[in-house]
């Protein structure tokens, strides 16, 4: 790490020190209630208790991320084939778009009650509900990226004599496939959104679920420790998508 | 003058046999018409450039003899068969690089071998020969956004000869670059060219890069573009492009062009008034 790297993280460091002091004193002297705000010594109680005194927080962890990977996978999948079978066969297109435009434009949280019938209170329903919006969003970016390729490398490529199917895997698909990427990122956080969503709403296990009950039983401290982790969980999984998208595309 | 009777000469002032034949093409846009009865022949191993303002159907023409377009009237052929897209007797070149960003230098010049189907260790070897002929010898691993405009297009140009096809066609390709890179990589243009005669077809509205270059010079006016004028060069080769643009005899061929060339415009502008 260079000397000026070094310098922003101590800034950053001492700037969030302060704040946790400043915080920590507040609820000691009783500026502001506890029950309220929660305080950072009782965060880190919540979350010493959850992962390392108990193990009850893995487990909850362990469901949220679960549902999140599932949906992410489930949703870009069916994106992808559906997006390649736009571009294809333009007339699938044409017939489906106005249904999905209004399907997309609904918020789809307001899905998770019909979903929670239909699925159950275990993990079906949540991974439905972040399906339903990682699915628009990698389909989407498919179709624009496809779209997109530039028609100077088509036309050169034809005049070379590709075939078809050579411009489509050769030239139209490695030039979607940073839009793909970009499209990728954003459905793995809106899976997570859709999960925690509907967990929130019922369920019997996750980060959501455990959210909502510490809230109704006014456990300040575990609902921001529990916002701490979620944000973390966030950080973790953009960062892991950054990472494999330099690896992968190198040359942009 | 009959085509027949047109054609019959052209046979008997070159002895080499034509290997691009134009008979009477027209292309229409719609309403517009694009390229109005042109007529043009090539030698087999000649250097044609066309010139002419902009919009003068130059590229039409030349995309009609890569096959990616319908012809309206006339008839070409090309090494006897009339034009189709893919044939592997053509190169084909433009003034955009059309490297693929996502593959190196090395990748980019064997891709035309590629889509041709050339055996990956024959298609290397040919592209690291090819690649340290235009000086990207030590460039092979990179890619193409760490290339300069000039490198890539020399990437580009490694890509076109390494095909080794008997006809090349080129639509400006030269065009984006500045003015010390051009004069540059017409000298590499014209030592690739020597080493391997080919029948090239060459558009550009660079007067000076079209004498330096050509056999002929081939004058089109505004549109609809005509045949104006068809000018021998007869310029010593080998030539060195960065000598003759000092050069008396080139100067002089570069007026008479010039002439030519405001002719067609003068002419095409009386045509509309």
């Amino acid at each position: 790490m260079s000397a000026p790297r070094w310098r922003t993280v101590a800034a950053h460091a001492a700037a969030i020190a302060a704040f946790l002091g400043l915080w920590e004193t507040a609820m000691r002297a009783e500026w502001l209630s506890p029950a309220f705000f929660g305080q950072p010594s009782g965060i880190v109680a919540f979350l010493w208790d959850g992962f390392i005194g108990g193990r009850k927080l893995w487990k909850e962890l362990g469901y949220t991320v679960v549902g999140t990977l599932a949906s992410f996978v489930l949703g870009s999948v069916a994106a992808l084939a559906l997006g390649l079978a736009f571009v294809m066969f333009p007339k699938i297109e044409r017939a489906l778009d106005p249904y999905l435009t209004v399907l997309n434009a609904m918020p789809r949280l307001a899905l998770a009650p019909l979903f929670l019938l239909w699925f159950g209170l275990g993990l079906g329903s949540k991974i439905a509900v972040g399906t339903s919006l990682s699915f628009f969003i990698v389909l989407a970016n498919t179709v624009a990226g496809i779209r997109g390729v530039s028609q100077d490398l088509v036309t050169l490529s034809r005049s070379l004599g590709a075939t078809p199917r050579q411009v489509f895997f050769k030239v139209t698909l490695p030039s979607a496939v940073p839009v793909i990427f970009s499209g990728l990122r954003l459905a793995l956080i809106y899976s997570m959104l859709g999960v925690v969503g509907a967990e929130l709403i019922a369920a019997e296990h996750g980060l959501g679920q455990q959210l909502a009950y510490l809230q109704a039983t006014f456990n300040m401290n575990g609902v921001m420790a529990l916002l701490v982790l979620l944000a973390m969980l966030g950080m973790v999984v953009t960062q892991g998508m950054t990472r494999l998208e330099r690896a992968m595309l190198r040359w942009q | 003058m009959s085509a027949v009777a047109s054609a019959g000469l052209a046979a008997v002032a070159r002895t080499a046999p034509a290997a691009i034949e134009i008979e009477r093409l027209s292309v229409r846009f719609g309403d517009v018409l694009a390229v109005d009865d042109v007529s043009l022949d090539v030698a087999d191993g000649e250097f044609v450039s066309v010139v002419g303002p902009s919009g003068c159907g130059k590229t039409t023409v030349l995309n009609m003899l890569t096959g990616l377009g319908p012809v309206h009237a006339g008839r070409i052929s090309l090494l006897g068969r009339t034009p189709a897209a893919g044939n592997p007797e053509v190169a084909y070149m433009l003034a955009r690089d059309c490297l693929l960003p996502w593959r190196t230098a090395l990748d980019n010049a064997c891709y035309g071998m590629e889509v041709r189907g050339v055996p990956p260790a024959e298609r290397t070897a040919r592209a690291r020969e090819l690649l340290a002929r235009v000086g990207l010898k030590d460039f092979e691993a990179r890619w193409p956004k760490e290339l300069s405009h000039g490198m890539r297009q020399r990437c580009a140009l490694a890509r076109t000869f390494c095909l080794d096809a008997p006809v090349l066609l080129m639509d400006e390709p030269f065009g984006a670059l500045d003015a010390q890179t051009k004069l540059q990589l017409e000298d590499l243009l014209l030592e690739l060219w020597s080493a391997r005669r080919r029948t090239v077809v060459f558009i550009t509205h660079d007067l000076a890069e079209a004498v330096a270059l050509s056999d002929r010079v081939v004058v089109m006016s505004a549109r609809p573009g005509r045949i104006v004028a068809d000018v021998t060069i007869p310029l010593e080769r080998p030539r060195q492009v960065r000598a003759l643009q000092k050069d008396r005899h080139f100067l002089e061929l570069y007026a008479h062009v010039w002439e030519e060339l405001e002719r067609g415009l003068g002419a095409s502008a009386e045509a509309v008034s």
